[in-house]
């Protein structure tokens, strides 16, 4: 078994050879939890399924994300202008996608309504909230395709 | 709360930056405008609380559902027998 168990030590986490990236500031907060404005990335599966998006502030503060493809093959989020003037974009593919996931022992879903939206060259991010759209805050995850 | 009356086409400053404009109102439905710098939000108010709501649920996931996550990344393996 090659996943990170949650229990690492926060030494280990923060400077983990795994990190696709250092610091990602948050051009917006996430929604309730205002006082947090840095994060690391940290790989959890060595397929790159899924990362604990970790407060630097708090390494107790962490949420559990993943790139959509693999789950929801179909979802194209539209990301308008604003956004990328948050995040300072100079190049819109450069952006990463990924969805914030309500895990459970019972079921796990995974927020579609607003993901996360981080530029790799800006190392800036927000929560952009996909208002008007239909998207499910919790879209029910099932296998990886 | 602060109240205040407005017409179609007046409007409401918060603070320097945020302007919040009455567009139109028909019946019982008002089309208001907001102006603010791209660094304060503005949504829905049932849009937002149900986002902090959500977020405050996917936060800080115990290990055990931390493992159920990581068996839906997993294809399905056959346990060899006799273990």
């Amino acid at each position: 078994m090659t996943t990170r168990t949650a229990s690492r030590p926060i030494g280990a986490i923060m400077t983990d050879a795994a990190l696709d990236m250092p610091t990602i500031d948050m051009a917006v907060p996430m929604p309730g939890f205002p006082a947090h404005r840095e994060f690391v990335l940290v790989r959890l599966n060595e397929d790159g399924l899924l990362y604990a998006f970790t407060s630097v502030d708090d390494p107790g503060l962490r949420f559990l994300v993943a790139p959509p493809e693999p789950f929801f093959p179909d979802y194209a989020p539209e990301i308008e202008g604003d956004v990328f003037a948050a995040l300072n974009t100079k190049d819109p593919d450069r952006l990463l996608v990924m969805v914030v996931i309500t895990a459970g022992v019972n079921e796990t879903t995974a927020n579609l309504m607003a993901p996360i939206i981080v530029d790799r060259d800006s190392r800036r991010a927000m929560q952009v909230v996909l208002s008007g759209s239909d998207m499910p805050v919790r879209a029910v995850m099932r296998q990886a395709y | 709360m602060l109240v205040l009356t407005r017409r179609a086409g007046e409007s409401v400053m918060i603070g320097d930056d945020v302007v919040v404009t009455v567009l139109e109102t028909r019946g019982d439905v008002v089309r208001i405008g907001i102006k603010a710098p791209r660094s304060v939000q503005v949504h829905r108010e049932e849009v937002y609380r149900e986002l902090q709501a959500v977020n405050r649920e996917a936060a800080s996931p115990d290990d055990a559902a931390v493992r159920a996550v990581t068996e839906l990344l997993r294809p399905a393996l056959i346990e060899p027998p006799g273990d």
